[in-house]
């Protein structure tokens, strides 16, 4: 159909056919009223909007009808009368009507100003409503310290519900009963806490009125600078807006404007960011005299820090010092910090946070199609036709992508082919749900390719579009169908299953997690992967991987060159050219690769490493077996610490640098799918903390290296022009509205990690015929680790947010119900759980779907004692520990309610 | 309806099956719902769980539809259900005291069952057949002209 026109309040418009009428309204600059009206929740090719509440009514004046305008679509020679006598009485009683059954508490109602009702009601001129009023009744009490309910303010516009199954699609809300008692309930008209509810508060952001309001809030009134920034918690990037009063941050909504997130958040992003307004914030260096620490100044802090720096270097070099970079600081910052090591202290000792989880392997696995990370955008995963999830539970460790993916399957109707040898919200939604023994992800892998290629189900031109493609096929001869399903536990049949919907279905997205990286075979077990997407035509039909990070920068830092081998964007620093190209800019860059941080550590433990330099990393409470890390780094001669807390780490250092949080600097994160988001200053940093790169900046000129840059936007323009990845990264301001940054073309986001054209992508050659069985008869039992959705990393900050450390602090452990009536285990028993390395406590869950000899404990709790049980075994290749797995025993000590060890940060 | 609604365990495997049955659609929820209430009476509360599963739905969104209309129920009902209409015309020809009477008689209100699961008392707008005003009905079967001496007839009878 072509353009036409219809007729808009007398005037001739032109409009596209599929527009809604409110649509062409909006764009004509004509104002309809709207409640029950969110863009977000248009599902593509859904209907626009279902409009309940029928406040955007409108006059069509050749019928005579009054329609809602959100959810008609025009049609030619209509003509359309937003305002007409009829439409504003009809419109009035609407309201009026919904005004008659709403409780008289707007003055003690949090929602105050930002209520849409009250909103559409003042526009409009009502005062006091001509009907009787007949009051709801709300009864629900809900003991969540995040949302709290009170449904006699509910309109039952359905926002809440939509957001909930179409969104986020976790379902807890939907209608029940109907007429005057039709209310938005959970299954079984529960409190939301026995709900499926995750308290992503992106319901509380859509609620029109006060019916669903956040429970326990910092402020009650409405705060009047809304600022847009990034999220600083897992990779995925959601951007939200700090809503300031006064200075302080008193609340975080999903930031509307955002087409990825679409006004969706998490738990950790709505409610986790009271952290940055601890009474525990460093708020002044700090100078360790003796056995504790003195206030210092900053001049007092640089000076100790140059002496001693500068003593260690030239007393036993430059590769006696060493840097750790943070997954969680901002890409111009470790961009700085890289250069600090390389160019002040003259070592390439740098890496980052992101070593424990496996992300900077990515970069010795250089994945066949030559990426590094994930080889597509978010939106684009949502739109494939079957997805692939290997080793990963999104729903908790990426919400985001766990709401893409379910959405995939629900909305869009796409496959899911999940590998998890432990139930979790994704089983729920999979076509196909295989649960191979642990640890042997490899086997099943090739198994699938196998089942691919014996079907003849792989691409056509196979042969000549990629490398060793016959050596691959012949080398999997060995995974015979009896193999495979003995080493994996795997019926073959559903196996074969698996493989032809994943090589069948069309556009497939492969998403794997730490289940993979953080185990013995990780880097082979990624290449098998990259097999399974090049064999049914990582070309043709665009077969996309992305590996999930846990950290909001990880990818950022990984990029920006915190990493020994790597300058940033990947150029290796033993290859003179890439040199050459920054020390233009910087100064001598030494050429042999450093030592990565469990080396470093290591090395700390051995007294080759004898300075250390932790930015916003707390190794000593999230790195495995951290009684030897804490007593390797206390035996360092000189360590400095820069955080937001008084951490673990930090307590063991000589000098503790205060630093700003994610809202009070300035800079970029680059999230796991290659989007750079900016990060925009909100509020002060306390007392006397500046931001990393301030601090940065400040030590290099007391080091006699000057960096001259005034500002994060002078380094971003360096780094657009140095790092081919990030070209034209510089343009651009915060202030500026994201979609016009985008227009001028200054600013990558989305960011696609496109495939080299250069390189024809090869198969790997990977194989693991032996099963590992890491139990033995002292260690019986298998505790394989995972993510928590309410607390984050070493819960450093999560643990400081008030509501997420109410409502999730203890320690858990699952245990599957055999195992359970064996050790005669029930549940809210206190267990001890003993390694080689070390023992815990913490209180068990039955699980019924946990395989026998196998528990399941998240790490991220605000005591973190899960790591504490590992040791620091490395994967070879990419110098990740394993941290995944490991072998336990397990033993009742005692019932419901005893107290377990608790240990502070 | 062919087994006694009072059944106190209920037999999940069969419902299971009446979900596989329709295919495991989501359009099917209607159909297996009334499946379930032929069969067993009324819709049991542990079924809900087992329904979404099969049909790929929440369980709000199943509880959603069976708190909608009014031919479903959640609570097991007498093995008799004995509906009076109170549409306008059985209003005036004394529907409200045939109501009145049966509740008295079977010692229970509208709404309720009586304890030994046998009778159910429930009202209904309309039936359409305001001819034969007022009407009770009791299972399938509509008794039109209903007056008090019917109505205790019955209640003797044992019938209601």
């Amino acid at each position: 159909m072509q353009e036409f026109t219809v007729t808009l309040n007398g005037r001739e418009v032109a409009a596209e056919p599929g527009m809604t009428i409110l649509e062409l309204a909006r764009r004509e600059g004509v104002h309809i009223p709207t409640i029950c009206h969110e863009p977000h929740l248009a599902p593509a090719g859904g209907c626009p909007s279902i409009s309940s509440c029928r406040v955007c009514i409108v006059e069509e004046e050749r019928s005579g009808n009054l329609i809602t305008s959100c959810g008609a679509f025009v049609t030619p020679g209509m003509v359309i009368n937003t305002a007409s006598q009829r439409v504003l009485e009809r419109r009035r009683t609407i309201v009026e009507l919904m005004l008659a059954s709403h409780p008289d508490s707007c003055m003690v109602c949090l929602k105050g100003n930002r209520c849409q009702l009250r909103q559409v009601a003042a526009d409009m001129g009502i005062g006091l409503v001509r009907f009787q009023r007949i009051p709801l009744m709300s009864t629900i009490t809900d003991a969540n310290p995040f949302i709290k309910r009170n449904l006699s303010k509910c309109i039952l516009c359905a926002k809440c519900i939509r957001a909930c199954q179409e969104l986020v699609i976790e379902g807890a809300v939907d209608y029940y009963r109907r007429g005057f008692v039709a209310r938005p309930a959970t299954a079984g008209d529960t409190p939301l806490e026995e709900s499926e509810c995750t308290f992503c508060g992106t319901c509380v952001a859509m609620c029109p009125t006060g019916a669903l309001m956040e429970a326990e809030p910092l402020y009650r009134g409405t705060a009047g600078t809304s600022v847009p920034t990034t999220c600083p918690f897992c990779g995925c990037g959601c951007t939200v807006r700090l809503k300031v009063k006064e200075g302080r941050v008193v609340r975080v909504i999903p930031n509307n404007d955002d087409p990825v997130t679409r006004g969706t958040l998490c738990v950790k992003g709505s409610y986790g960011f009271d952290f940055i307004q601890s009474r525990d914030r460093l708020t002044t260096p700090l100078i360790k005299v003796d056995d504790h620490f003195e206030a210092a100044s900053w001049e007092e802090a640089f000076n100790v820090i140059t002496a001693e720096f500068k003593r260690i270097k030239s007393r036993y070099g430059s590769n006696s010092l060493a840097v750790f970079g943070s997954s969680k600081c901002t890409n111009e910052e470790n961009y700085l910090l890289q250069r600090f090591a390389r160019c002040v202290l003259g070592t390439n000792n740098i890496d980052n946070g992101s070593r424990l989880y496996g992300t900077p392997g990515l970069t010795s696995c250089d994945p066949a199609s030559g990426f590094f990370g994930a080889t597509n955008s978010l939106t684009a995963m949502e739109k494939a036709d079957v997805i692939l999830v290997v080793g990963a539970d999104p729903t908790v460790s990426a919400p985001l992508v766990g709401y893409t993916i379910k959405r995939a399957v629900r909305c869009m109707d796409a496959k899911l082919v999940l590998i998890d040898p432990r139930e979790t919200r994704l089983s729920m939604f999979a076509e196909t749900w295989l649960r191979p023994k642990v640890g042997t992800d490899l086997i099943l892998l090739n198994g699938m390719a196998k089942a691919i290629i014996d079907e003849g189900l792989h691409d056509a031109e196979i042969s000549e579009e990629t490398i060793d493609f016959k050596a691959f096929a012949k080398s999997l001869s060995a995974y015979t169908a009896a193999f495979v399903e003995k080493a994996t536990g795997v019926p073959y049949t559903e196996i074969v299953k698996a493989a032809r919907e994943y090589a069948t279905s069309g556009k497939a997205a492969i998403v794997y997690g730490h289940g993979i990286t953080q185990h013995v075979n990780g880097t082979d077990a990624i290449k098998a992967l990259t097999n399974l997407a090049l064999l049914t035509g990582s070309r043709s039909k665009g077969t996309c991987i992305y590996p999930l990070q846990k950290e909001n920068n990880a990818q950022g830092a990984c990029d920006m060159g915190a990493l020994p081998d790597f300058l940033p964007g990947y150029q290796q620093v033993s290859d003179l050219k890439s040199r050459r190209t920054f020390e233009d800019y910087w100064g001598i860059i030494p050429a042999a690769a450093g030592l990565t941080a469990f080396e470093m550590i290591k090395g700390a433990k051995a007294g080759t490493i004898k300075g250390m330099y932790i930015v916003g990393e707390n190794p000593a409470a999230s790195f495995p077996n951290s009684k030897f890390v804490s007593e390797a780094l206390s035996s360092l001669n000189f360590l400095v610490v820069q955080d937001l807390f008084m951490t673990r780490t930090a307590k063991l250092s000589n000098v503790v640098l205060p630093a700003a949080s994610f809202a009070e600097k300035e800079g970029t994160f680059t999230s796991f799918d290659g989007r750079v988001n900016w990060l925009t200053k909100a509020v002060q940093p306390p007392g006397q903390s500046i931001p990393d790169w301030d601090i940065v900046i400040k030590l290099a000129a007391r080091m006699g290296h000057a960096m001259f840059y005034s500002s994060p936007r002078e380094v971003r323009e360096e780094i657009g022009k140095l790092v081919p990845l990030y070209k034209g990264i510089g343009y651009g301001s915060p202030e500026e509205p994201l979609d016009q940054v985008r227009a001028k073309g200054g600013f990558r986001s989305p960011l696609v990690y496109r495939k080299r054209p250069d390189r024809i992508p090869s198969f790997y050659l990977v194989h693991m015929t032996a099963t590992p069985d890491r139990t033995n008869g002292e260690y019986p039992f298998l505790l394989l680790t995972g993510s928590n959705l309410y607390h984050f990393a070493g819960g450093t900050r999560t643990s400081r947010a008030p509501r997420l450390r109410k409502y999730s602090l203890d320690a858990f452990v699952d245990i599957g119900e055999a195992d359970a009536e064996k050790l005669e285990v029930s549940e809210g028993d206190r267990l001890r759980i003993a390694s080689s390395t070390s023992e815990i406590v913490a209180t068990a869950r039955i699980s019924d779907t946990l395989p026998e000899r196998v528990v399941f404990m998240p790490f991220a709790l605000a005591c973190n004692p899960v790591s504490q049980l590992l040791d620091i075994i490395l994967d070879l290749e990419r110098k990740t520990p394993i941290v995944k797995c490991v072998s336990v025993k397990i033993e009742r000590i005692g019932s419901h309610g005893q107290a377990g060890s608790k240990q502070s940060n | 309806m062919d087994k006694p609604a009072a059944s106190k365990v209920i037999n999940m495997e069969r419902i299971r099956e009446i979900v596989m049955e329709c295919g495991g659609h989501k359009w099917a929820l209607i159909p297996v719902i009334q499946k379930i209430q032929n069969e067993f009476g009324y819709i049991p509360p542990e079924a809900i769980h087992v329904i979404a599963i099969g049909l790929k739905i929440f369980p709000s969104q199943v509880q959603g539809v069976i708190s909608f209309y009014a031919q479903f129920y959640t609570k097991p009902r007498g093995r008799q259900v004995i509906t009076v209409c109170r549409g306008t015309a059985c209003h005036v020809r004394g529907g409200e005291s045939l109501l009145e009477m049966l509740e008295n008689g079977l010692g229970i209100k509208e709404g309720e069952t009586t304890a030994d699961m046998e009778y159910s008392l429930e009202t209904v707008a309309c039936i359409g057949v305001c001819a034969l005003a007022p009407n009770v009905v009791i299972g399938k079967e509509v008794y039109g002209k209903m007056d008090t001496q019917k109505i205790e007839q019955l209640l003797k009878k044992g019938e209601a």
